[in-house]
């Protein structure tokens, strides 16, 4: 072989003759082309795996990651999506910078690589352990050592994590959680990880095991606020709307409050090619967001009055469209998927009367089965009462009537009366709630109704469209406080509006006409994308109903390319049922413990004792007072009266209470139960929301993974850190002088520290990280199998390890599988015998619970207004055998229910049969004595993949066509043709692993993608007759629960943001030398991140200033001589904020933006007046709890796991800010 | 023994380094062959310093040369006499030092002070710095304070400038450097030392200098094949 010619013996070649050419304008370089190689070589690797992000950001994009000698070196968005159809643009390919930088992570100076554990607690398990010999008595030793504890929990966030072995963690964390199952339960002890399409495998590992155990899960999107309550009031669903290849069918677009090309990166294409082809598209923004940028119109609306806004909308479409100049498709869709049609009944109070609940068959002596709940309209052509087909009466006699046709229960079709007005008896006043920045007051309008006498008593009805024009003041000639025209500053016109939204009134005509003129046209393509800017509001719920009355009135939802699109952390479980199955071991037992985030964290972190507002300023006029001033007694009502869960349960161990039982005579189960019943009763017994400041009903231990709950998602952080955590905070504010509550003990020293341990598994060192007791090294997402979906797109995207995971990390599978594994050997010796678990479950949405408590009454069986009824007026009481030795061997295998019992989800259910033998082949078995011997194995997540593709219809053709026949069955339709075509396909890890594919259609979501077809949410609804699983089966204009006419909310209307101040009414503002200014204080979703996830990394960080920066107006600053890059202080009651002023005049005057989830990890000074490092963007929040929020037990107000349930919104806040002088960074 | 030393083994022990470094280091490290440029980091005084520096440096260069290899014989023979050889030294080459000395010395605390600069910079960057500062400050001393104030009647031109002739001959007589002064001594010293660390960092730029430029034709090929060893040569 010829030598290789050295560098510098190739650079004397200079000197050798040279070829030249062209006269010598060219020539050949005496040099050769191997400096090219260095180039070639940086893009070759040797290999290319698919894999994904399980990120929070609903993008669920399809990547590939290289790897080079054995590391992961850079990745590349997929190319191979499958085309959509001829007409329109594809997915591929799917990404935003922020992923693109993810493998920067892998190696880097954040990334957890063993195992942490705080020094000192370390050091004071290990000479207890040294001590006693024994892991439990250990850890006993320690807790209840109130020194010894507060040594260790004061210690929370402030460094001192050193390395341990795997070993030594996982025994701490057992033994941890055997003391608290013996000495207070298994309910003590709870685990937190959102957004389970994000990386459901991941989800599973944790759920399954603490499932098991009968720890509860807490939930996510009502905590962050991202749940629109409005969504399950108005349809039964918790949310689904349009995967974006939908915008491209859309005619008009408006987004409201959602930042499509920053949030929805992946697929704000969408949005640019849909204007290529003449859509209109309208932004309503307070700032000037680069969404406006897309915008045709920017209607900069004042913060949080976008209601208002909406009303103003709905006023001029029904007066243009249904009054004026009717259109007959709008009329239409109203009769035929609206409850518009539907009769409410009036209640008289002296000279008026107001709106109160829907008539019922019952109400008119109808003799059906469950006629409470089955609502009534008038025939227009016979001028009789009919019952419609479809209410949830009908759902749950499973008669095969719950379907949409136009006809009677008898079969008879009937035309609806959408107005009694003509047909009306007499005409009478109505007085309606109205809400602006004042008091709380009434309008009084008048209604057509209809007489009814019955058994003595005369009942007044009328159509819910009767109220609705009503309301929003359209003249039809009847006596009342009517508005003369658009000008007229009488609620709703878009002449009043602009008092709130400082929105000229004629643009918002134009565009309400131009929105519902287009739906005419289109035939419903109008479609509103909405988003967390006006969602995390208290009353975003009201918000939301005023804006879907511009979609339903439009007749624009369930049709493609119209409705709603809410993207606010609403991602999608595709393969749901097999998901649920595997992820709450459901198995192996039933129920799961499911709490309600919330509830848990406003008592946990005792958020609920710094409580400001009494609630009787926030209530309808039409009643005297609610029934509480302050929301956490609306809470403890919601608990006992079966509607919201209650984790931890009961101020006694749930483990212990059967033995009680036995002493005290019980023999049966259902003997056990009533003694339960009968210690709630009399008051021996209460719920541990009564008292959630009892250290007997504190959290005891939390796991946290795939979150960052402490930095991100803690809203009201300091509270967190002050009650929750027990260590040092920056609270401003006090609760010796706050609100007060009845049925809710209050101790007047707030207990500090409650929570024994946090455990949280991650990758980086975020900030739960470093409050964190124990933190476990976690692989990341190029290190794992796991999958991943979402609803922007149809397709369910596989997770696959580019390399194994490094150092001393482990897959969240199994880590919980080691967890598993140590807690059932020391189980065999503490917890040797099988134990009776009594489980207290809320009344469930979509199970025949949601018909438990008719007429929306609230009877409180504590007050003796009723009797006390587990399941009906109470919660259900069930027990469950744990047998905690055998949970490891529960874990790794897959139990035998889910043989034996039908899968399905949303009220839905259907067979089974065939999978779980299919699955012993596909998993293999277990080959190991006791309870998992010879089931399907779930030791790795590769085999929990394979279990949760296997059990779901979206994934299954062969349970999706069963899906289809049990709701044919459940609604007498004929519908199965719509799966006909793929019922043959399978979805597994290696195919989704080689190309996309998009999912199958199943009955458990409500759009129909047949053929190509785009997910567009209830276009079975509309197109198939499917009921919405709502009362009615409609879509609700009105709501008829007692709660919600108390808050005045039967109707959409308009309510102003709280009046929150910085400082409440008793406390003191600390005094500042400097210049201060009073903002209100918005959080939205920032570019350089999603959440915490990215900001923390280099590459982000070097994109824009590098630490916390919070935004406010040039004229603002100017008042407090702030400029561009000056440090600021940002605080109020709730906390303190240190960052850079970043001064811009894109942002509107009054308020201030600091984006989401900057962590104080990075860059973050000392603050003068807490003297702790500068916060978090959640220091200066509290979350508020709306009592309309925690209904339960009727109809589509019913529980469901991140389904209903209080949101944990945080918008209805101000700030003070000032300049900060000097900067400590608390370095000395 | 240390005369031997210093003025015999030390220089050609630096000069067999500069040559045998340079080899190896473009051998084995063409992606490191740099100026390492900073200007990124930082912009005002670089402009000021690099320019001063590399403009005093070259005609420093110049001096030396016409001062050290040019023997006296030579200049005397043609004219020129001692007065006006040594008047014009000290104007033209005091100048070129203290323009020099300036740009080192905006350099030098650009590198020491300016926070980002000194954070990116190498140990041998460093060096460089404070080696090259120490040389011209000594170089100008020699040139102007020396000359000027000591009114001593020392004449490198008879000690040094022969001795550096004998020594790139290989005929180095170290008894010429008897009675140099302390100042002249540790310049050249330094200046040796700063010729064996040369191959190891930043400064190998100077052997970049483009100057190949100047003659090369505008369109360049490079082959695939192997260039032939006697490559005809085509018009």
């Amino acid at each position: 072989m010829k030598k290789k010619l050295s560098p510098l013996g190739k650079k004397l070649r200079f000197f050798q003759p040279k070829e030249t050419y062209s006269n010598d304008w060219s020539e050949l370089s005496s040099q050769d082309r191997e400096w090219e190689a260095l180039y070639r070589r940086r893009w070759q690797h040797d290999k290319e795996v698919r894999t994904t992000h399980g990120v929070n950001c609903t993008g669920s994009c399809s990547w590939k990651v290289f790897v080079k000698n054995g590391i992961i070196t850079w990745e590349n968005q997929c190319t191979d999506y499958p085309a959509t159809s001829p007409d329109m643009p594809d997915y591929e390919p799917r990404g935003c910078p922020r992923g693109a930088s993810f493998s920067w992570y892998s190696y880097s100076p954040l990334r957890v690589k063993y195992p942490y554990i705080r020094g000192i607690l370390l050091k004071l398990w290990r000479e207890a352990l040294n001590k006693t010999g024994d892991p439990v008595l250990a850890w006993k030793s320690i807790v209840e050592d109130p020194e010894k504890a507060k040594a260790y929990k004061s210690a929370r966030g402030k460094g001192g994590l050193v390395r341990a072995s795997w070993e030594e963690a996982c025994t701490i964390i057992a033994a941890m959680m055997i003391y608290t199952i013996q000495t207070y339960g298994p309910d003590r002890l709870a685990g937190f990880t959102p957004i389970p399409a994000m990386s459901m495998v991941s989800y599973a590992g944790g759920s399954r095991f603490l499932s098991l155990i009968g720890a509860p899960m807490l939930s996510f999107y009502d905590w962050y606020a991202d749940l629109p309550p409005a969504s399950p009031q108005v349809w039964g669903d918790q949310t689904d709307v349009p995967e974006s290849g939908d915008w491209y069918n859309a005619g008009y677009i408006i987004m409201w409050g959602s930042n499509v090309p920053l949030t929805r990166t992946p697929d704000a294409h969408f949005m640019t090619e849909v204007r290529y082809k003449g859509t209109k598209v309208v932004s309503v923004s307070p700032d000037y967001a680069e969404s406006v940028r897309f915008a045709d119109h920017w209607l900069a609306v004042n913060p949080g009055t976008d209601g208002a806004l909406a009303q103003a909308m709905t006023h001029v479409i029904l007066k243009e469209f249904y009054i004026e100049n009717a259109s007959d498709y709008f009329l239409d869709y109203a009769k035929k998927f609206t409850d518009l049609p539907y009769l409410l009944l009036l209640e008289k109070k002296d000279d008026t009367f107001v709106a109160d609940r829907f008539l019922r068959a019952s109400d008119l002596g109808m003799p059906l089965n469950k006629a409470e709940w089955k609502t009534v309209v008038l025939d227009q052509t016979t001028q009789q009462f009919v019952i419609p087909k479809g209410s949830i009466g009908h759902r749950w006699e499973n008669e095969g009537t719950w379907n949409l046709k136009p006809e009677d229960e008898a079969g008879h079709a009937y035309q609806p009366t959408l107005s009694l007005l003509g047909v009306e008896d007499l005409v009478v006043s109505l007085d309606l709630p109205y809400f602006d920045d004042h008091q709380n007051s009434l309008i009084r309008r008048s209604v057509p109704v209809k007489q009814i006498e019955q058994q003595g008593k005369t009942l007044y009805v009328t159509t819910v469209y009767d109220v609705m024009l009503a309301n929003y003041g359209i003249n039809r000639g009847l006596p009342g406080d009517y508005p003369l025209d658009y000008q007229d500053l009488k609620p709703y016109t878009p002449g009043w509006q602009e008092q709130f939204t400082g929105i000229k009134g004629d643009l918002v005509i134009q565009i309400a006409r131009e929105f519902a003129q287009n739906a005419v046209d289109t035939q419903g393509r109008s479609m509103i994308i909405m988003g967390a800017g006006i969602n995390h509001w208290y009353n975003s719920d009201t918000t939301y109903r005023a804006i879907l009355n511009l979609i339903l009135l439009t007749g624009t939802q369930g049709v493609n390319g119209g409705g709603w699109a809410h993207y606010v952390g609403q991602e999608k479980v595709r393969p749901l049922e097999g998901w649920q199955t595997v992820a709450f071991a459901r198995d192996w037992t039933l129920p799961p413990r499911f709490q309600n985030g919330t509830s848990y964290y406003y008592f946990a972190t005792d958020q609920w004792r710094y409580e400001e507002l009494p609630l009787q300023e926030l209530t309808s006029a039409t009643i005297k007072q609610p029934r509480y001033q302050h929301p956490a007694d609306y809470n403890a009502l919601a608990v006992r009266l079966g509607w919201l869960p209650c984790y931890p349960q009961f101020n006694r161990s749930s483990l212990q209470l059967a033995d009680e039982a036995k002493d005290q005579g019980a023999v049966t189960n259902e003997e056990v139960l009533q003694y339960v019943v009968n210690e709630l009763k009399s008051g021996k017994m209460e719920f541990a929301v009564e008292d959630p400041d009892n250290p007997v009903n504190y959290p005891r231990g939390l796991f946290v993974w795939r979150a960052n709950l402490i930095s991100s998602s803690g809203k009201g952080h300091d509270y967190f850190l002050k009650h929750f955590l027990g260590t040092s905070h920056g609270i401003l504010g006090n609760d010796q002088q706050a609100l007060k509550t009845e049925e809710v003990r209050w101790r007047d020293q707030a207990p500090e520290g409650k929570l024994d341990l946090l455990v949280d598994l991650e990758f980086r060192m975020s900030g739960t990280a470093l409050y964190s007791d124990i933190v476990l090294p976690a692989a990341t997402w190029y290190e794992k199998c796991d999958l991943s979906s979402t609803d922007m797109h149809p397709f369910v995207h596989p997770f696959n390890p580019a390399i194994n995971p490094p150092w001393e990390t482990k897959t969240d599978w199994d880590i919980f599988k080691g967890l598993a594994q140590r807690f059932s050997e020391l189980a065999a010796t503490y917890l040797p015998s099988s134990k009776k678990d009594i489980v207290a479950s809320p009344l469930l949405h979509d199970s025949p619970d949601e018909i438990a408590q008719p007429f929306g009454k609230v009877r409180d069986w504590k007050k003796g207004e009723i009797e006390a009824i587990p399941g009906q007026t109470m919660p259900k009481f069930l027990i469950v055998e744990r047998d905690y030795p055998q949970i490891y061997d529960k874990f790794i295998s897959l139990g035998p229910l889910a043989e034996k019992n039908p899968l399905g989800a949303h009220g839905l259910s259907y067979s089974p049969q065939g999978m779980y033998e299919e699955l012993k082949k596909i998993n293999g078995t277990i080959q190991r004595d006791g309870v998992a011997s010879g089931r399907p194995s779930l030791e790795f997540d590769r085999q929990t993949v394979e279990t949760i593709l296997a059990l779901s219809s979206a994934t299954n053709g062969t349970l999706a066509l069963r899906a289809w026949q049990a709701e044919e069955a459940k609604t007498g339709l004929s519908l199965q043709d719509i799966v006909s075509d793929r019922a043959g396909e399978r979805f597994n890890l290696a195919s989704i692993t080689a190309q996309p594919k998009e999912v199958i259609s199943s009955p458990i979501f409500s759009g129909n993608t047949q053929g190509k077809r785009r997910y567009s949410p209830f276009t079975t609804n509309i197109e198939r007759l499917v009921p919405f699983r709502t009362l009615t089966g409609r879509q609700h204009f009105y709501t008829d629960h007692e709660i919600m006419l108390e808050f005045g909310e039967g109707l959409p209307i308009f309510k102003p943001a709280l009046p929150n101040l910085a400082f409440a009414a008793h406390e003191q503002a600390p005094d500042v030398s400097a210049k201060t200014l009073q903002l209100r204080y918005l959080t939205p979703h920032g570019k350089w991140n999603i959440h915490s996830m990215y900001g923390d990394s280099l590459i982000m960080q070097t994109l824009f200033r590098g630490g916390p920066t919070v935004w406010l107006n040039n004229e603002d600053a100017d008042t407090i001589d702030v400029k561009d890059n000056d440090w600021i202080e940002l605080y109020n009651r709730n906390g303190v904020v240190v960052a850079r002023a970043v001064v811009s005049h894109r942002i509107p005057r009054g308020t201030t933006y600091m984006y989401h989830a900057q962590d104080k990890t990075l860059n973050t000074p000392g603050s003068p007046l807490s003297h702790e490092r500068g916060g978090t963007h959640n220091s200066p929040t509290r979350i508020h709890l709306k009592p309309t929020h925690v209904i339960g037990g009727y109809a589509q107000f019913s529980y469901g796991f991140n389904y209903y349930g209080p949101t944990g919104n945080q918008r209805d806040l101000k700030v003070v800010i000032r300049k900060l002088e000097e900067v400590s960074w608390l370095e000395d | 023994m240390w005369n031997q030393f210093w003025w015999v083994i030390f220089p050609y022990l630096m000069l067999a380094l500069f040559v045998s470094g340079h080899i190896y280091r473009y051998n084995t490290d063409q992606l490191g062959w740099t100026a390492k440029s900073s200007e990124f980091l930082e912009k005002n005084y670089l402009k000021w310093g690099s320019i001063l520096f590399h403009v005093g440096v070259l005609l420093v260069f110049g001096g030396h040369v016409a001062g050290l290899l040019i023997p006296k014989t030579f200049t005397d023979s043609i004219g020129i006499s001692e007065k006006i050889f040594h008047a014009s030294a000290i104007t033209t080459g005091g100048a070129a030092g203290v323009i020099t000395l300036i740009g080192i010395v905006l350099l030098s605390l650009r590198r020491l002070t300016v926070k980002r600069v000194r954070l990116t910079s190498s140990f041998t960057d460093l060096i460089v710095a404070i080696l090259l500062l120490l040389i011209i400050a000594m170089g100008v001393y020699n040139t102007l304070g020396f000359n000027l104030l000591a009114k001593s009647d020392f004449n490198y031109r008879e000690t040094v400038a022969p001795w550096l002739r004998g020594l790139l001959v290989f005929a180095p007589d170290p008894s010429l450097m008897k009675t140099v002064p302390l100042f002249f001594r540790l310049h050249i010293i330094l200046g040796f030392a700063l010729f064996g660390l040369w191959p190891f960092t930043r400064l190998v730029h100077v052997w970049s200098v483009p100057i190949e430029y100047f003659k090369r034709s505008y369109i360049i090929y490079r082959s695939h094949r192997q260039i032939s060893r006697h490559a005809p040569k085509g018009k």
